[in-house]
């Protein structure tokens, strides 16, 4: 009793019918789809397929016998190779209609078909589903090659009796409308997407039907695609770069690489990314990079930083593209620290440190910025700006007398920041200030050159208490000792203790003499204050010249170096007078109620003193009280004329001998405190002779010392490996000469510390 | 579409023509069923189920009820679940009912593409052949023997390999 007016299946053991009552609903599936299709209908069909699959129709008794490993015989094929051939049928009729149709028409009929024959092919899958499971199946597992499921038969049959019939016609479409697009017109974007859904859903792996490959896509679309992409930029870079300039071109070629890179998200499989972008770089970058290299001396020279950061930008996306602008920009960049160093110079011998060290600085602050801002802080630049700065910073007009000159000025400029002045710079200027010496000195190749003036310097500043703040200088030794090690800083960091050192013991002084004084004493003590400094630390000399210190300061010395040595016995304490002073008082003088203070060095206080006894002496008279040398003497005294403490008989004398020194009773000053204490000019000169001097005998000792550490650790070693290994060990604090290691080498040799053996080689003497 | 709704229920109309009303989720145990709805979409009318009589479906309908719930069958490539022939409490039960019915849920859940049914049926079937000589699982099945015994000879040497010693 068969339900309603339920069509029925045919019967299960007749292909024919079978095949017929299919065919006809697969035909409404394809056809009519929209007129949609019951449950009655799709049931049936399913059903049909089942029993015909189920049916015991025997295909030959000889035959199961060879299927007997197999198991049973399962039903399907026919039905199978019955399906294909009306699908092949079915798109050939298909290829025929889309004759009618060329471009944009033929997309839009090629993607209608698209649809509607993938939603058909899905519910024929379903129908067959029983076939795919049994039969389908039992071939795939089998390994058959060319049986698919019926989802995929339906690919495959579109691929080979439609796709292949129109793809080259579709294409010419899509790259017609994609041409359209990048000439500037609108046009209908997700057709192209469809067709490229339509070609990936194509890719079917033969190995793996359940794997899709994109092979379809990659043959069928990229590559025409890419070959129509640089056809079309090959055009257009040629065309626009003979009619703009390059600074418009680089414009136009990075606006088309972005471009390029919106339309893969647009409307393509992200797959072409890579090839696309590599086509679009090399047809419009590296095709014309010459073109751009040529124009980038331009760009710097007019300081055209975002058309440099352009320039960057293509040309670090081509393989080699920026090598030759490192080149190109370290030689400007050298040339423009060059310049401005020749433009200090202009201003002859008397230019300030701080001219010159900011002439470096601003060459290398500008090219900083040009490469943190344009080059992206790219490393390679950064090298190419740090060669160049080194090499201008080391080479250039106003070291051409000496290659010290620049840490000299440098340590100069230094000291001016850190000596108490007019110029004292706030605190945090002040440290900002310290970070650009840091940056100079980072390029200086002749590190010791700039230790050895700032020890100096250091030392006058501790001496003379006139420091901007220990903080400061703190924070300079710190940087020095981050940029070259402990050992470089560490004589100048006993210096700072010295200077703390002392200021205890003086307190322990202070208590020590109120203990032992007794009155009497007490009455003539002077207000005074001892610096204690190690010999071996401070950049210091004993005096040039003989001195007998006056009565008052000797009794004071003395008393000083009783306590001291009380305390460390065995010490030896030379006076360095030199660099003593102190403040005397105009008793004399009766015109002003507080009478002036003069500042004094205790050289001068040892001539002034002389006139306590005495309103006249003769120039030899002095001399012999003092025993100061005449060069030491003379300028002194000239200075007691100039600021007519003295005055000279006969009048308007220099000093030398026969002319006689008055005491002037009528003194006059605006100033209450009158500093005679001046630095005298020969001996800044003669200071600065004696640092140059000192630095070759350092290297000298310094070369040795590393040879000889070198081969102690290394016992035998080639005579080139060990100029090597020198160079090695002291470039951080000098550009080592070869000959001058080859000649300290040969003074070990003859110290007998190392001796020569056979085949060039060199062995330590233990 | 409804197909978000799983209290929905829908018709079922077996081969004799008796309409059973099942949730939708139930139904959707069967494959056949489930590309059906959602290819066609859930029209309200009964759903012909053409090779499946009454009492068959019901059965089938009962089996699909108690496992609505499970997970979806993970395929072919659950090979441990396939080859051991373990079949659970409530299963071993349900499966106790006469040869004939046995076999006619079997084929119904080939028909409506129920896999686990399927298995579960072949398992129950397995197991009433495990360890019983071919006389044996002929009187169990009702198979007349229709080999010569030179045909039987020869079969037996082939499949020595097999035996279980």
């Amino acid at each position: 009793m068969p339900a309603l007016n339920m069509p029925q299946p045919p019967p299960k053991d007749d292909l024919d019918a079978t095949w017929t009552f299919l065919e006809k609903g697969i035909n409404s599936v394809m056809l009519k789809l929209e007129d949609g299709i019951d449950m009655q209908t799709y049931m049936v069909l399913y059903t049909t397929v089942h029993n015909f699959c189920t049916s015991q129709k025997a295909v030959g008794n000889g035959q199961q016998h060879l299927h007997t490993h197999r198991g049973a015989h399962l039903q399907g094929e026919e039905l199978y190779k019955l399906l294909g051939l009306y699908l092949s049928r079915h798109l050939h009729d298909v290829s025929r209609e889309s004759q009618k149709h060329t471009e944009e028409g033929l997309l839009a009929f090629y993607i209608r078909e698209w649809i509607r024959y993938t939603t058909a092919a899905k519910y024929v899958n379903h129908l067959f589903r029983y076939l795919n499971r049994h039969w389908v199946k039992r071939e795939i597992d089998e390994g058959k090659k060319n049986v698919y499921d019926v989802y995929t038969l339906h690919l495959v049959k579109w691929k080979e009796d439609f796709f292949a019939n129109v793809h080259e016609k579709v294409m010419e479409a899509v790259l017609n409308l994609i041409e359209k697009q990048r000439n500037g017109e609108t046009i209908e974007q997700s057709q192209i997407k469809s067709i490229v859904d339509s070609f990936v859903s194509l890719g079917l792996d033969e190995n793996d039907i359940t794997k899709s490959t994109l092979e379809v896509y990659r043959f069928y679309f990229e590559k025409p695609f890419i070959q129509a992409t640089r056809v079309y930029y090959e055009n257009e870079s040629r065309q626009f770069v003979a009619e703009n300039s390059v600074v418009e071109y680089m414009k136009k070629a990075e606006a088309r690489l972005e471009e390029e890179k919106a339309r893969v998200g647009l409307y393509l499989h992200p797959d072409i990314t890579k090839y696309l972008t590599d086509t679009c770089l090399d047809v419009l970058v590296t095709a014309h990079s010459a073109l751009l290299r040529d124009e980038f001396q331009v760009l710097l020279d007019n300081e055209r930083q975002e058309d440099l950061a352009r320039m960057y930008r293509l040309l670090s996306r081509i393989k080699d593209g920026l090598d030759p602008l490192r080149a190109k920009f370290e030689t400007h960049v050298r040339k423009a620290g060059l310049a401005a160093v020749e433009k200090v110079a202009t201003e002859g011998e008397t230019f300030e440190p701080k001219m010159y060290v900011d002439a470096l600085l601003q060459v290398h602050t500008r090219y900083q910025s040009l490469v943190n801002d344009a080059f992206n802080g790219e490393s390679e630049f950064v090298r190419s700006l740090d060669n160049a700065c080194r090499e201008f910073v080391n080479r250039n007009t106003i070291c051409k007398s000496s290659s010290t000159k620049s840490p000299e000025l440098l340590a100069r400029y230094t000291d001016s920041l850190l000596k108490k002045g007019a110029k004292a710079a706030e605190e945090s200027e002040l440290e900002e200030m310290l970070v650009q010496i840091m940056t100079v000195f980072k390029y200086i190749e002749d590190k010791d050159v700039f230790q050895k003036f700032y020890s100096k310097m250091l030392a006058k500043r501790l001496v003379h208490v006139n420091s901007v703040s220990d903080d400061a200088e703190t924070s300079m030794i710190s940087k020095l000792k981050e940029a070259c090690g402990f050992e470089y800083t560490n004589k100048l960091q006993r210096m700072f203790q010295d200077i703390q050192i002392s200021k205890d013991l003086n307190a322990n002084y202070r208590d020590w003499q109120e203990k032992v004084l007794d009155d009497e004493d007490r009455k003539k003590l002077l207000d005074s204050h001892f610096q204690v400094l190690g010999t071996g630390f401070w950049p210091l000399n004993p005096p040039t010249t003989d001195f007998l210190a006056p009565p008052e300061i000797v009794r004071t010395a003395e008393r000083f170096q009783t306590f001291y040595f009380d305390k460390h016995n065995g010490r030896k304490l030379t006076w360095l007078w030199q660099l003593c002073k102190g403040e005397v008082k105009t008793n004399y003088i009766k015109s002003t109620k507080v009478p002036y203070t003069f500042q004094v060095s205790t050289f001068q206080m040892g001539i002034l003193l002389l006139f306590n006894e005495t309103d006249s002496l003769e120039y030899s008279d002095i001399q012999k009280a003092t025993s100061l040398a005449p060069e030491i003497l003379e300028p002194n005294l000239s200075i007691f004329l100039k600021a007519k403490v003295l005055t000279a008989t006969p009048e308007g004398s220099k000093p030398g001998p026969g002319v006689v020194f008055n005491l002037n009773y009528n003194f006059k000053n605006k100033k209450i405190k009158v500093n005679l204490n001046i630095q005298i000019k020969s001996e800044q000169k003669v200071e600065s002779d004696d640092t140059h001097k000192t630095i070759e005998e350092d290297r000298k000792l310094l070369l040795q010392s590393a040879i000889v550490r070198i081969m102690k650790s290394r016992k035998k070693m080639k005579h080139v490996q060990l100029v090597q290994e020198v160079i090695q060990q002291v470039k951080s604090r000098f550009p080592p000469k070869v000959p001058d290691i080859k000649k300290n080498i040969e003074a070990l040799m003859e110290k007998d510390y190392i001796e020569r053996l056979d085949g060039d080689e060199i062995a330590y003497i233990a | 579409m409804s197909s978000g709704t799983p209290s929905s229920t829908i018709t079922l109309t077996s081969s004799d023509g008796v309409d059973v009303t099942v949730e939708r989720q139930v139904a959707e145990r069967s494959v056949l069923i489930k590309n059906m709805l959602e290819d066609l979409g859930d029209s309200g009318e009964a759903i012909p189920v053409p090779n499946v009589n009454e009492a068959v479906l019901k059965k089938v309908i009962e089996w699909c009820t108690h496992h609505k719930l499970d997970p979806p069958s993970a395929g072919d490539d659950d090979d441990s679940r396939r080859k051991t022939t373990d079949i659970d409490e409530w299963d071993q039960k349900f499966m106790q009912v006469d040869q004939e019915m046995l076999f006619e849920i079997i084929l119904a859940a080939n028909y409506l593409d129920i896999k686990a049914l399927l298995d579960v049926g072949c398992k129950t079937v397995a197991n009433m052949i495990k360890g019983k000589s071919p006389e044996e699982i002929r009187k169990t099945f009702n198979i007349q023997n229709d080999f010569t015994p030179e045909e039987e000879d020869q079969i037996r040497r082939e499949n020595e390999w097999a035996e279980d010693r």
